[in-house]
């Protein structure tokens, strides 16, 4: 068994799902000021981009074109949150980062499928602070991954 | 010499229009001059007109109107009633367009569309279905969409509703069971939109008709898309506990209405008793209707502002509400 394949096997896995909110930032720092610099933890950075319905937009081009404007920001912003990561005493091999597109599956389930494929032990998310009436008609992804994730931890970061 | 063109060119001669008009409508109803309109802006085309499309002609008769809350109805001149020349039955044309625009609900404003092509997806999706608007597309002159809808003679939920009995507590006895069941059908339709993966997208009691012909609620104007964000059918959902809510008080109870009414009822409301977004309608109905059953009330506390957890999804809705009907009929 190769070293590299021996780390993997013996690291905590922790996934950070990120937007461009603050709420997510603070995630992301939580886990750079909590884990950074202690061996034995690899991350991954997620950002899932919403689904761009073909209601929105004028036609097929201009949906591709504004779904590569939304992946080309987040990966600018995860390539960022990833050099946080690092300079928190994660080594480089062990910062990984995936941009995907949303599809009819809601947020919480494309997180969780990625969660299961990566065997990620803990996933983490910011807090978003929504009034009563937005949680309702909005929804909140922090609610949604606590009640339909299993055998995986949930962090929510106030 | 114009005119006769005009019709010639539609493939019916003035006279054989004259002809089938007459056959339609009263004769003194009969216009003096058939005037055939371009189909390509609706703008043109007014009351006594006559449209050709794939081949038929209409006779045109109102605009749509569209209205609630007490104000008065705002016509919507790309909505035009029609009559089938051919067959006599009257029809809904309608010009589509796309049109993006923020709605806003309280506090919250999000990205809405009027779509032409989700309209089409979801008329193709129900195809068949009697909780549904019926309807086709064919081209106007210019080449553009145009819908030709079924026309649902029959009352909306809303006027329904607020027709049943002389006391609330009258109402709730002899017609609410049934008028429950009813919502209950509506929801599976919504609950069957959405398991394709669709949103209805304007949930309002004015957009139910009850059919004279099959007795049954159908829903109608579901060319609006919302943007979502973590909840896809959120605002679906929030349409459908305001109906919910609207069915079960025999309209909106706003603290208003209280204030004047029972003034006792309003002084036992707390701030979580109220609609979650509509601050001054009333969601907690059995501290104004204490017979209405604490099963039926824990539904309707989802909607309030009081709620801490939400429905997500119709089918946590509809199990609710089964246990309801379940109680009332027992």
């Amino acid at each position: 068994m190769s070293a590299e394949t021996n780390d993997r096997m013996k690291d905590k896995h922790v996934l950070i799902a990120v937007d461009e909110s603050e709420n997510a930032k603070r995630a992301m720092l939580y886990v750079a000021d909590f884990l950074g610099g202690f061996p034995g933890f690899r991350a991954t950075l997620l950002s899932v981009i919403p689904e761009p319905e073909a209601d929105f937009f004028e036609n097929e081009e201009a949906r591709k074109a504004w779904t590569r404007e939304q992946l080309d920001s987040a990966n600018r912003m995860l390539e960022n949150y990833r050099q946080v990561l690092i300079q928190s005493g994660f080594p480089p091999e062990k910062v990984r980062s995936r941009s995907c597109v949303g599809d009819a599956k809601s947020l919480s389930e494309i997180i969780l499928e990625v969660q299961c494929e990566m065997s990620c032990c803990t996933v983490v998310v910011g807090r978003g602070h929504k009034t009563k009436s937005e949680e309702f008609i909005l929804g909140s992804l922090s609610s949604q991954l606590v009640h339909q994730a299993k055998n995986c931890a949930v962090w929510v970061v106030e | 010499m114009r005119q006769r063109s005009a019709a010639a060119a539609t493939g019916f001669s003035e006279k054989e229009l004259r002809r089938l008009i007459r056959k339609r409508v009263p004769r003194d109803r009969v216009p003096l001059r058939i005037n055939v309109k371009d189909t390509s802006d609706f703008s043109r085309v007014d009351y006594d007109d006559v449209v050709v499309l794939a081949g038929v002609p209409y006779l045109v008769r109102n605009n749509e109107r569209e209205g609630r809350f007490g104000i008065e109805d705002e016509p919507k001149f790309w909505v035009k009633r029609a009559i089938n020349l051919l067959t006599g039955e009257v029809r809904i044309l309608k010009w589509v367009f796309r049109e993006l625009f923020n709605a806003r609900i309280g506090s919250l404003v999000f990205e809405c569309v009027r779509s032409p092509q989700k309209e089409a997806r979801i008329l193709e999706l129900v195809r068949g279905r009697a909780d549904f608007m019926q309807g086709e597309t064919v081209s106007d002159s210019s080449g553009s969409p145009l819908r030709i809808l079924d026309y649902i003679r029959g009352r909306t939920l809303s006027e329904i509703t607020l027709s049943f009995g002389s006391s609330h507590e009258e109402f709730f006895s002899a017609r609410y069971p049934a008028l429950l069941s009813e919502f209950i059908q509506a929801v599976e339709a919504i609950r069957f939109l959405h398991e394709n993966g669709e949103k209805h997208g304007d949930i309002r009691r004015d957009h139910l008709i009850k059919d004279d012909l099959t007795g049954q609620y159908r829903w109608i104007d579901f060319d609006y898309n919302y943007r979502h964000s973590v909840s896809r059918f959120g605002y679906d959902l929030f349409g459908l506990g305001n109906v919910l809510l609207f069915i079960t008080g025999r309209g909106d109870v706003t603290t208003q209405r209280l204030l004047h009414d029972a003034p006792d009822a309003l002084a036992r409301l707390s701030e979580d008793d109220v609609n979650i977004v509509f601050k001054n309608r009333v969601a907690n109905l059995a501290k104004v209707y204490p017979y209405i059953p604490e099963a039926l009330n824990r539904v309707l506390m989802h909607f309030s502002q009081g709620a801490t957890v939400y429905y997500e999804t119709t089918e946590e809705l509809l199990d609710d509400l089964g246990e309801v009907r379940g109680r009332l009929n027992a």
